[in-house]
């Protein structure tokens, strides 16, 4: 297990600056919420972690490594699964083994686990339109998870599905992370998804980003979002929009 | 009446012959009865008859034939080959398609035919003479389709493959390419049109050979019903080469999309 060490990140783009200096240091194992409103620079500052942009100032460390681009300890989830129309499931999610170098039979052996393991054995010879939105979503996670990253980003990855879908995923992933315990980062909008999901929900006020508030949940899992008022009212009067205990739910 | 109350096929396809049958019943006895002289509408029995000898290889039929293929599929691959290669790289190098982008939008904006009879000159009446009018049909469209495919590559699919530590020839085969693949097809496809137009317009102003020899020579001496048996049999060779295309993007390239009918 391994954990992140943000330090001083900023990004500017031009004259805007997107993220204002964050200090975070995310435990091994740890699932950690990024929660905000859009345009307050997490999904920036997930893509920064993931390598996939670089930071204008500042550090982000992978365990010992300091992390300049892509690495192969990270798997990363996108926010509407992007799967290539163009290859099967089993191909999609070979996709990180064929960059690479996998040999073609480990490869195959390597997907169907994956997709065992997110609950799709039966597609993986389908293409992607013929799946739902949340079964898309699964591949995307076995997609990522199938070069066996230490670290999960995960930028929105159930803001596209249904509410039932989405509860049912939440419940998975839950399920996933506490049998292996790879450090989660999970960037969300959804308040209620966060005290489902934290350990810790650090929550970024724009303008420029920054670390508002944090807030660690330490209640077991699975959780009733009823019992975690308090922090819900609370995290909501940060957002800027307080709401009356009552109107929960 | 409501939209799915539509008549039953087979009331569409009796309804169907009934015109077609019956207009051509009416060019026959337009023509048997000398209402109209053959020679502006031939009687559609004499199309079938000349159609027929044709076929039973009359007048070097499959010579001509054979002629008009070769010019077609050699002028088109390498239209195919070089159009997709010159459109990846100026895809893939957006400093390269800034600065050749005039001149594409010149050369593509000059009307090919208007270039054939100077390529008489420079080549001569033969096969050489049509690959390079067949090519310059259907080159250009090719091309802008590759680099528009190109550039229609999602972000988000290179992100993924970025993620996976993809190297620039892994995203430019996995990812790239795959994507263009959609929109290089429709080019194929309409160019594939094209260039049988380019063989047989160039056989028509300027050659010895072929089915737009054929039919230039029936035009001119007159022969309406061997004219319009060529027309009908050009036409056929068209659709041919354009269904070709077809099957081999809908079973092999784009198996992956969504059924959709066309109709």
């Amino acid at each position: 297990m391994i954990g992140f060490e943000l330090s001083g990140v900023t990004k500017t783009y031009g004259e805007t600056t997107v993220l204002d200096h964050i200090d975070l240091s995310i435990e091994p194992g740890e699932f950690l919420v990024l929660l905000g409103r859009s345009g307050c620079g997490k999904s920036t500052l997930l893509e920064l972690m993931a390598g996939l942009r670089t930071t204008s100032t500042g550090t982000i460390h992978l365990g010992q490594e300091r992390i300049t681009g892509p690495h192969q300890k990270i798997g990363v989830v996108f926010q509407d699964s992007s799967l290539y129309p163009w290859r099967t499931v089993a191909r999609n999610v070979e996709l990180g083994l064929e960059m690479a170098g996998t040999p073609k039979a480990k490869r195959r052996e390597l997907a169907r686990a994956q997709l065992d393991l997110v609950g799709l054995p039966e597609v993986a010879q389908q293409y992607p339109h013929q799946l739902s939105g949340g079964m898309r979503q699964r591949v995307g996670i076995a997609r990522a998870l199938a070069l066996q990253p230490e670290v999960l980003l995960m930028d929105e990855p159930f803001g596209a599905v249904d509410h039932l879908t989405r509860l049912q995923l939440q419940r998975d992933l839950l399920h996933l992370w506490s049998t292996e315990r790879r450090t989660i980062v999970f960037v969300t909008h959804d308040v209620t998804e966060a005290l489902l999901l934290a350990d810790r929900i650090v929550l970024l006020a724009p303008g420029p980003g920054h670390i508002a508030a944090t807030w660690r949940i330490s209640q077991e899992r699975p959780r009733e979002p009823d019992a975690l008022r308090t922090v819900h009212a609370e995290i909501h009067e940060h957002l800027g929009v307080p709401q009356t205990v009552k109107g929960i739910g | 009446m409501s939209i799915s109350s539509r008549p039953s096929r087979i009331v569409l396809l009796v309804g169907r012959l009934v015109l077609l049958f019956g207009v051509l019943a009416i060019c026959e006895l337009l023509v048997r009865g000398g209402i109209v002289s053959s020679l502006y509408l031939p009687a559609p029995t004499d199309v079938l008859v000349q159609a027929w000898q044709l076929l039973g290889g009359g007048s070097g039929f499959y010579m001509n034939l054979g002629v008009t293929l070769r010019e077609f599929v050699i002028g088109y691959l390498v239209a195919v080959v070089a159009g997709i290669a010159l459109g990846l790289l100026l895809g893939l190098v957006p400093l390269a398609e800034a600065f050749f982008r005039p001149f594409l939008a010149a050369l593509m904006a000059v009307p090919k035919v208007t270039v054939i009879p100077l390529l008489t000159l420079w080549l001569g009446l033969g096969l050489g003479h049509k690959i390079v009018i067949v090519f310059l049909f259907c080159f250009f469209p090719i091309v802008y389709n590759t680099i528009a495919g190109v550039q229609q590559t999602s972000e988000d699919h290179l992100k993924v493959a970025r993620s996976l530590r993809a190297s620039r020839v892994q995203l430019i085969g996995k990812v790239i390419l795959p994507s263009a693949i959609p929109t290089i097809l429709a080019a194929l496809r309409t160019e594939a049109a094209a260039a049988i137009v380019g063989a047989i317009f160039g056989e028509m102003v300027a050659s010895k050979a072929g089915l737009g020899n054929g039919l230039n020579e029936a035009t001119t001496l007159y022969d309406t019903p061997k004219a319009f048996a060529f027309i009908i049999l050009i036409t056929l060779v068209s659709v041919l080469s354009v269904t070709v295309i077809d099957q081999l993007e809908r079973r092999v390239l784009l198996k992956w999309r969504p059924r959709r009918s066309l109709r």
